[in-house]
């Protein structure tokens, strides 16, 4: 009696470097515009309004480019065992990034002419938003594990024929 | 015999489906973050937008050497999300920055949709001493802290502090008395007493103004009183001969009144009779 033939390899189709680091750059102009653009038009909008935010212009534009930038390395190396390790550096920057809004607790305006001064407490919203880059911190674990354990196994399901 | 219509299985393996479970569900969590995010700050700015309409404003006596002031508030939440632990406090101080009384309100919750009244009231002491005694005798501009905490949307506590000045009108105020030369009455010495002041608070005022003068030495040369109906923003000057105790100067003495009403005893600052 014969037995069941082995599964037919599964092929899979990684794009050429060139193609990644293209990709990549043209990925790249997006997410600066949102992590960097975006929250510094905003901080400044609200400075010029009078309004006191008690996160500095340096700190976004710093955390925004480094999350953009590990984050298209991440894209650009996607078929290497770097893979799994940038995901979780881009998650732990993410993760630092938020803390520092969680530790600022209270985001104060002040409007001194009128006498008004608002408070708005951020923890339990950078709270909730901290359980993302933590979840993708875990995915880039399992994925680091994954590579150690059965390098190219994940290939055929990231890159089909 | 492989059939060329199924091709083999390609079920992921766990650790890659694990990592793929978790990327999921982060983005699911993200886009539900801000979809929370979104409707919190669109909910937010309809509520800003109804804001709160002042109702009635009211002063009065209601005990002795206390006025008591309220202050109607009708607040809306035409956002998506309760307000809870809702309140809101009110300090005042006088313009020498002395304390004079505060009020509260809450906490309570307002769900969404709801038209909440909030009334506010705090007691003011306008005795004969103290940080408010001037309060009854002198306009002024009082310093007044208002500041309310609550929680919006379940997550997000809001604070709101309001610094103002507010303009006091004094209900017996520029109050003058003088006291004229005595003379031979019908049955003794009696002098002409003359009050005089302008009710510039935002009440009626109805009773009686009982005085008394009191000579340098301390002891009462005698006293009278007044009937008082004076409306907001008008004044009260009336003379009234009193009869006093013969040997008894009330030159270099004092006046000394107090406003009755409605059973209340209102003490004065006495005035000093040149």
């Amino acid at each position: 009696m014969r037995s069941a033939p082995p599964p037919r390899p599964i092929g899979y189709s990684v794009p050429s470097l060139g193609y990644r680091i293209l990709a990549g750059g043209l990925r790249l102009l997006p997410l600066i515009i949102v992590l960097v653009g975006l929250p510094v038009a905003a901080l400044t909008f609200l400075t010029t309004h009078g309004l006191h935010v008690p996160i500095s212009i340096l700190t976004v534009t710093v955390a925004g480019l480094a999350i953009a930038v590990l984050s298209t390395a991440r894209y650009v190396l996607k078929p290497t065992w770097m893979y799994g390790p940038l995901s979780m550096a881009v998650s732990a920057v993410t993760i630092a990034y938020l803390l520092t809004f969680f530790f600022a607790a209270t985001l104060d305006f002040g409007i001194p002419q009128h006498g008004i001064s608002v408070g708005i407490g951020v923890e339990g919203v950078i709270g909730l938003l901290l359980a993302v880059p933590a979840l993708a911190f875990a995915a880039g674990l399992v994925t680091t594990i994954e590579d150690l354990r059965s390098p190219r196994e994940r290939l055929p399901f990231d890159y089909p024929p | 015999m492989s059939n060329p219509w199924f091709p083999p299985s390609r079920t992921p393996p766990g650790l890659y489906r694990l990592a793929r479970a978790f990327r999921r569900v982060s983005l699911v969590l993200l886009v539900l973050v801000l979809v929370f995010l979104a409707s919190a700050i669109y909910s937010a700015v309809e509520v800003v937008r109804s804001g709160p309409t002042a109702g009635n404003f009211s002063a009065a006596f209601v005990s002795n050497g206390t006025v008591a002031v309220s202050g109607d508030l009708n607040f809306s939440n035409n956002g998506f999300y309760p307000i809870s632990d809702f309140s809101v406090h009110v300090r005042v101080l006088n313009q020498s920055l002395d304390y004079l009384g505060e009020g509260s309100f809450g906490p309570i919750t307002l769900p969404s949709g709801a038209v909440q009244p909030i009334t506010i009231t705090f007691h003011l002491p306008v005795g004969s001493s103290g940080p408010g005694a001037s309060l009854l005798t002198q306009d002024q501009v009082l310093n007044v802290s208002v500041w309310g905490n609550a929680t919006y949307a379940y997550l997000i506590p809001v604070s709101i502090a309001v610094e103002t000045n507010k303009s006091w009108g004094a209900p017996f105020a520029d109050l003058e008395v003088s006291v004229g030369t005595p003379f031979s009455g019908g049955g003794g010495i009696e002098v002409p007493v003359t009050i005089q002041y302008e009710n510039h608070a935002k009440f009626d005022e109805s009773g009686t103004l009982q005085f008394s003068v009191v000579s340098a030495n301390g002891p009462s040369c005698g006293g009278s009183s007044f009937p008082v109906s004076v409306p907001a923003g008008s004044g009260f000057d009336q003379t009234k001969d009193v009869a006093i105790q013969s040997g008894c100067s009330p030159a270099g003495g004092t006046l000394v009144a107090a406003y009755v009403t409605n059973g209340l005893t209102i003490p004065l600052p006495p005035e000093a009779i040149p």
